[in-house]
C-alpha cells in the first residue's frame, strides 16, 4: 500500500551487506556461529519492540516510555518467579496484564486530555523508570530460582529441535499457500486480473527455499531460537493488522490527515488506544526475552530501547510524521540497528563511542526521514 | 456585497487600454514543452506566449495540464524535469528554483495554500523579507504596511490576525496580496477565485486591471469562464495536455471556448430534473430551532434554524461567506459547535449527540469544502481514499478486509466518476484539483447515504465535470435520497435547488421555492433584508411545504 520506490527498497538490504561485510572483515567471529545465535536474539528483541512502535508512528504519535516500560515489565515476572515463587507463566501472565493496563492508561489519557504523546510517554519514561526500580529493589533478581529452567529463563535459550523447526516452517509455508491460493480464487471470482501463476509459484518456492535454507542453517547450530519464532509470529500479526484489516488503514489514515480521518467516520480516538494497547503487548514479549536474554533483572535493563526501536523504524523507512512505512522496512531497520549495536560489542568498542554511533545512526535516519518526506 | 459573479456591469466592462501587442517581443514564451510523470504525460508539445500588459487565461478541463504548465513556468517543476524551452524576454532561462522565477519576476500562487497557519497575516505577507530594525524585525512597521496593503484591497483584515482564523476566501486573498507586493512582472494565478465571493472576486479583478494598466502581464487560470471573459485579453485552451488554440477574446465566445475544451458541445448548463412529489414522503430529516455555538459556554453562532427535507429533493442554503452554511453541515455531521437548542430528527428518530462516525452510520453524507483538510489522506492511493469510510462493508467476519471486493467496489466509484488517472493506486496528492474533488464525492457516496450534503462541491471543477456533478443530484434524488447544496454560486444554487434557504450570519434570512427563485431575493435575503415586493408573498419561512 505504502510501497516505496525501488531504489529505496535495494537501499536496506545493500546497507545490511555493507555493515555486515565491515565488521566480518574487521573480525571474523562476526559471522562465526555463536554471534550469529547472539544476533538473531538480539534482533528479535529489538525487532519486536520496533513492530510497536511502527503502528504507534504510524499514527503520527510516538511512545518514549517503552524502554522503560521494557525493564519494568521484565522485572514484575522475574519479582514473582524468584521472590515470590510463582510459575513462570503465571508470573508473565501477571506482568503482561500490567502492560495492558498501563498501555491502556496511557493511551486513554493521551486522547481523553489531548495531551502530546511526546509529553505523556516522557512523563511514562520516568515514572516506569522509577516504578521499575522499586520493584526490583535496585537490586538484580534473576528470571529464575537456583538452576532450575522455567518458561522465562528459556525464551531466549530455548531452540526448537531440528525436526519442530522444520515442521513449523512447513506449516507455514503450507499455510501460505492456501492463503495465496484463496486470494487469486477470490480476486478472479471478482474478474480481477491476476499476476501470472507461475510468477506466484516461483514467489512461493524461493519463500519455502529460503526459509527452509534458514532452518537447516539454524539447526546446523542448535536449532531455530525461540525467540526468533515469536519475533516471526509479532510480524505476521502487525503484517495482518496494518495490510488486512480497518485497523491498520484508519492507522494509516489517522497519519496521514487526522482531521479528515475524523471526518471520514474513523472512531480516532478508539484506534489511538488500539495502538498503544499493541504497544503495551509488544513492550511486554519484549521486556520477557530481553530480562531473560540478560538472566536476570537489573537496573539498566531497557535503557535506551526505545531510541532503537524509533530507529529501526525509520531506518526502515516509516515516517515520524505518520501515514507512511512497512513491517518490511521495520524488520529490515531493526537488523540493521541491531548488526551495527552487536558488531560494535563484538570489536570491543568502549561505550562512549557507542553512544555516539548510536545516536548518529539515529541522526542520519531522521535526517533521511525528513528529506525523504518532503516529496 | 453581491455573492455570485457573474452579472455585475464592472466585470464585464473589459478596459481596452491596450497597444497592439501582437508586434511586441513576449515577455514570456513556452516552445514544445512535454512533462511527463510516471504513467501520465501531462503536457504534450505545448506553446504559449505571454505579452507585457495582457491578461492570458488557460482553460481546460479537469487534469488539462494547466497547473502543471504554471508550475515550469514559475519553476515549481525545475528545468531538466521537462523537455522544451521556456524563454524570457526572447532569452531562454532554466528555473532551478522556485526562487528564481521570482528573480525573473515571476510570482505564482498555487491552487494550494503556501501560508504558514501559526502566523499572522502580517508575517505571512512579509515571511522572508521582513522590514528590520537592525538585526531584530521591525514588528510596528511590518504590522503598519501590511495594514496598508490589506486597506488598498479593500479588506477588513487585522494585521495580526493568525492565519489559521481565517476563512478559506480570506487565505486567498491574503496570498494575492503578498504576491502583489513583491515586484512582480508576471503574476500567475491557479484558481484564485474558487473560494471566492463575488464582491471579493469584483475587487480582485479590479486590482489585475489597475495591474494590467502599469504593465504588469497576468496568467490566470479559472474554471469560471465568465470571469475570464470579463478580465482576460487572450484565452489558451488545454485538453490533454495539448494547446489547443489561442483566441483573442474579441473572437471568442463561451459556447466555443468551451467545445475546444471538452471537445464536443455541452447542452443545458443546469440540467436539473425534479424527483421530488411534496407530500407523499414523511421528512428524511427535519431540523427544529437550532442553536450551536462553537463551543460550550460561548454566545451562539447558528441561531433558530429549522427546515424539513424530504427524499427525492434538493435543499440549496446560500448565503455570504461567513453565513454559517459550512458551519451549519458540519454540526449536522457531528464535527462542528456545541448544540444549545433544538433538535435534530432523522427519519422520525433523534439524532442528538452526533458524531461523524454515527452520522455516517445514520445515513448522512458531507463533502466538505475543503477537501485538502478535511476530505483526503494525500500521501495515498485513490482507492484508499475512495473505501475509507466504507470499509467496515468490507470486512469478514468483521476483522479482515476483502480486498478484492473492495477493489471492485474503488473500481466501480474510480470509473463512473471518470476520475483522471493511470489506475485507482496512483496517490491522490498527485491529481488535479477537480479529480480530487470527484474522489472525495465518491467517498461520501461509498457510504451509501440517504441525505448527501454538498459544501461546494463544484469548486475548482471544469464544466464538464460540473455537468456530472449536476446529473450525480439528479440520479442521487431519482433515488429518493436528499441532497443539501451549499453553493457560492446563485446561478448554481438557483438552476439546482427545488428550495433555497438563504443564511445571514446564523440566522435564516429567507427561504424560497422554486418558482420564487430571483437573483434580487436572494441577494436581499442573503444581507439580511427583504427585497421589495418579495416580502409580503415571500416572507421567511413560511412555506416549509
Ligand atoms: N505531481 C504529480 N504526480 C503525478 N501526476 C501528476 C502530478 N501533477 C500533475 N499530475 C497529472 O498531470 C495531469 C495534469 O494535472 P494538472 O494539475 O496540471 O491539471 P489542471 O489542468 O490544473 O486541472 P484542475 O483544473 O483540476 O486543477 C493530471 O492527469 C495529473 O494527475
Ligand atoms: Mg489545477
Amino acid at each position: 500500500m505504502t510501497s516505496r520506490p525501488a531504489p529505496q527498497l535495494l537501499a536496506l538490504p545493500l546497507a545490511l551487506l555493507a555493515i555486515a561485510v565491515f565488521f566480518a572483515v574487521k573480525e571474523p567471529a562476526f559471522l562465526g556461529p555463536r554471534n550469529l545465535t547472539q544476533l538473531i536474539v538480539e534482533f528479535s528483541i529489538v525487532g519486536t519492540l520496533a513492530l510497536g512502535m511502527f503502528m504507534i508512528l504510524l499514527t503520527g504519535q510516538i511512545d518514549l516510555s517503552i524502554g522503560s516500560g521494557v525493564g519494568l515489565i521484565g522485572g514484575v515476572a522475574a519479582v514473582l518467579v524468584f521472590q515470590q515463587g510463582w510459575s513462570a507463566p503465571a508470573a508473565m501472565g501477571t506482568a503482561f496484564i500490567v502492560a495492558l493496563i498501563l498501555w491502556t492508561a496511557m493511551g486513554t489519557l493521551i486522547v481523553r486530555q489531548r495531551i502530546p504523546s511526546f509529553i505523556i510517554t516522557l512523563g511514562g519514561l520516568l515514572i516506569f523508570k522509577g516504578l521499575f526500580w522499586l520493584v526490583i529493589q535496585n537490586s538484580t533478581i534473576p528470571v529464575s530460582r537456583g538452576d532450575q529452567e522455567n518458561l522465562y529463563s528459556r525464551l531466549t535459550t530455548y531452540y526448537l529441535p531440528s525436526s519442530f523447526g522444520f515442521a513449523l516452517v512447513a506449516i507455514v509455508l503450507v499455510a501460505l499457500g492456501i492463503l495465496t491460493w484463496r486470494s487469486r480464487a477470490a480476486r478472479s471470482a471478482h474478474q480481477l486480473a491476476n499476476p501470472p501463476a507461475v510468477r506466484a509459484v516461483g514467489q512461493w518456492l524461493v519463500m519455502a527455499a529460503a526459509t527452509l535454507g534458514l532452518v537447516y542453517f539454524f539447526n546446523h547450530f542448535r536449532g531455530v531460537p525461540l525467540s526468533l519464532v515469536v519475533l516471526a509470529a509479532t510480524a505476521g500479526a502487525v503484517y495482518f493488522l496494518t495490510q488486512h484489516t480497518p485497523f491498520g488503514r484508519y492507522l494509516y489514515a489517522i497519519g496521514g490527515n487526522e482531521e479528515a480521518a475524523v471526518l471520514s467516520g474513523i472512531a480516532v480516538n478508539q484506534v489511538l488506544v488500539g495502538a498503544y494497547v499493541l504497544m503495551g503487548v509488544t513492550v511486554a514479549l519484549t521486556g520477557f526475552m530481553t530480562t531473560a536474554y540478560s538472566g536476570a533483572s537489573t537496573t539498566t535493563v531497557g535503557d535506551l530501547m526505545e531510541l532503537d526501536a524509533i530507529a529501526a523504524c525509520v531506518i526502515g523507512g516509516t515516517a515520524l510524521k505518520g501515514g507512511r512505512g512497512t513491517v518490511w522496512g521495520v524488520i529490515f531497520g531493526a537488523l540493521i540497528i541491531t548488526a551495527l549495536l552487536n558488531g560494535m560489542t563484538l570489536l570491543a568498542v568502549s561505550p562512549e563511542i557507542k553512544f555516539i554511533a548510536r545516536g548518529a545512526v539515529l541522526t542520519l535516519a531522521v535526517w533521511m526521514d525528513v528529506k525523504l518526506g518532503r516529496r | 456585497m453581491s455573492d455570485q459573479p457573474s452579472p455585475t456591469p464592472d466585470l464585464t466592462n473589459r478596459s481596452l487600454g491596450l497597444g497592439p501587442w501582437s508586434f511586441e517581443k513576449p515577455l514570456l514564451a513556452a516552445r514544445g514543452l512535454t512533462k511527463k510523470f510516471p504513467g501520465v504525460i501531462a503536457l504534450r508539445d505545448v506553446a504559449f506566449d505571454l505579452r507585457a500588459g495582457e491578461v492570458h487565461a488557460l482553460c481546460g478541463e479537469n487534469g488539462a495540464g494547466k497547473s502543471t504548465l504554471i508550475k515550469l513556468l514559475s519553476g515549481i517543476h525545475p528545468h531538466g524535469s521537462y523537455e522544451g524551452e521556456l524563454l524570457v524576454d526572447g532569452r531562454a532561462v532554466a528555473f532551478q528554483h522556485i526562487r528564481d522565477a521570482e528573480a525573473a519576476g515571476i510570482a505564482v500562487i498555487t491552487q494550494e495554500f503556501a501560508l504558514v497557519d501559526e502566523l499572522s497575516v502580517a508575517e505571512n505577507i512579509f515571511l522572508g523579507r521582513a522590514p528590520r530594525r537592525g538585526l531584530r524585525i521591525d514588528w510596528l512597521e511590518m504590522n503598519r504596511r501590511a495594514g496598508e496593503l490589506l486597506a488598498d484591497f479593500g479588506l477588513a483584515i487585522a494585521p495580526e490576525t493568525p492565519v489559521r482564523d481565517l476563512g478559506i476566501g480570506q487565505k486567498q486573498l491574503v496570498e494575492i496580496v503578498r504576491a502583489m507586493d513583491k515586484k512582480t512582472r508576471v503574476l500567475v494565478l491557479d484558481e484564485p477565485t474558487a473560494a471566492l465571493t463575488g464582491q471579493e472576486v469584483a475587487v480582485l479583478l479590479d486590482h489585475l486591471r489597475r495591474l494590467r494598466a502599469q504593465g504588469t502581464a497576468c496568467i490566470y487560470i479559472s474554471h469560471k469562464l465568465d470571469e475570464v471573459f470579463a478580465i482576460s485579453d487572450r484565452i489558451t485552451v488545454l485538453r490533454d495536455g495539448a494547446s489547443i488554440t489561442t483566441l483573442a477574446v474579441r473572437d471568442a465566445s463561451v459556447p466555443l471556448v468551451i467545445k475546444h475544451m471538452v471537445g464536443r458541445e455541452l447542452g443545458d448548463l443546469f440540467p436539473r430534473r425534479s424527483g421530488f412529489t411534496p407530500d407523499s414522503l414523511e421528512p428524511i430529516i427535519s431540523v427544529r430551532g437550532l442553536t450551536v455555538a462553537p463551543a460550550k459556554n460561548s454566545p451562539p453562532f447558528l441561531r433558530e434554524i429549522s427546515f424539513e427535507l424530504r427524499g427525492g429533493e434538493v435543499l440549496g442554503f446560500g448565503g455570504l461567506m461567513g453565513a454559517g452554511r459550512s458551519e451549519l453541515l458540519l454540526h449536522l455531521f457531528g464535527a462542528w459547535g456545541h448544540r444549545a437548542a433544538g433538535e435534530v430528527t432523522l427519519r422520525g428518530a433523534a439524532f442528538s449527540d452526533p458524531t461523524p462516525r454515527a452520522a455516517i452510520t445514520r445515513g448522512l453524507a458531507l463533502v466538505t469544502e475543503d477537501r485538502k483538510r478535511y476530505g483526503l489522506v494525500l500521501d495515498q492511493p485513490i482507492g484508499f481514499n475512495l473505501s475509507l469510510s466504507s470499509l467496515p462493508q468490507f470486512t469478514r467476519a468483521s476483522v479482515s478486509l476483502d480486498l478484492p471486493a473492495e477493489h471492485v467496489r474503488n473500481q466501480t466509484f474510480f470509473e463512473s466518476l471518470r476520475v483522471k488517472a493511470p489506475d485507482q493506486r496512483a496517490r491522490v496528492g498527485g491529481l488535479s484539483g477537480g479529480n480530487q474533488q470527484k474522489v472525495v464525492l465518491g467517498k461520501s457516496l461509498m457510504t451509501g447515504p440517504t441525505v448527501v450534503m454538498l459544501d461546494e462541491p463544484t469548486r475548482g471543477i471544469d464544466v464538464g465535470a460540473k455537468l456530472e456533478v449536476y446529473e450525480l443530484i439528479n440520479r442521487l434524488t431519482a433515488e429518493g435520497k436528499a441532497v443539501i447544496l451549499v453553493s457560492s454560486e446563485l446561478p448554481e444554487l438557483m438552476g439546482m435547488s427545488d428550495r433555497i434557504i438563504m443564511l445571514h450570519e446564523g440566522k435564516i434570512g429567507g427561504e424560497f421555492v422554486r418558482a420564487d427563485f430571483s437573483q434580487e431575493k436572494l441577494l436581499a435575503a442573503a444581507m439580511g433584508r427583504r427585497a421589495a415586493g418579495a416580502a409580503k408573498d415571500q416572507g421567511p419561512r413560511t412555506n416549509t411545504q
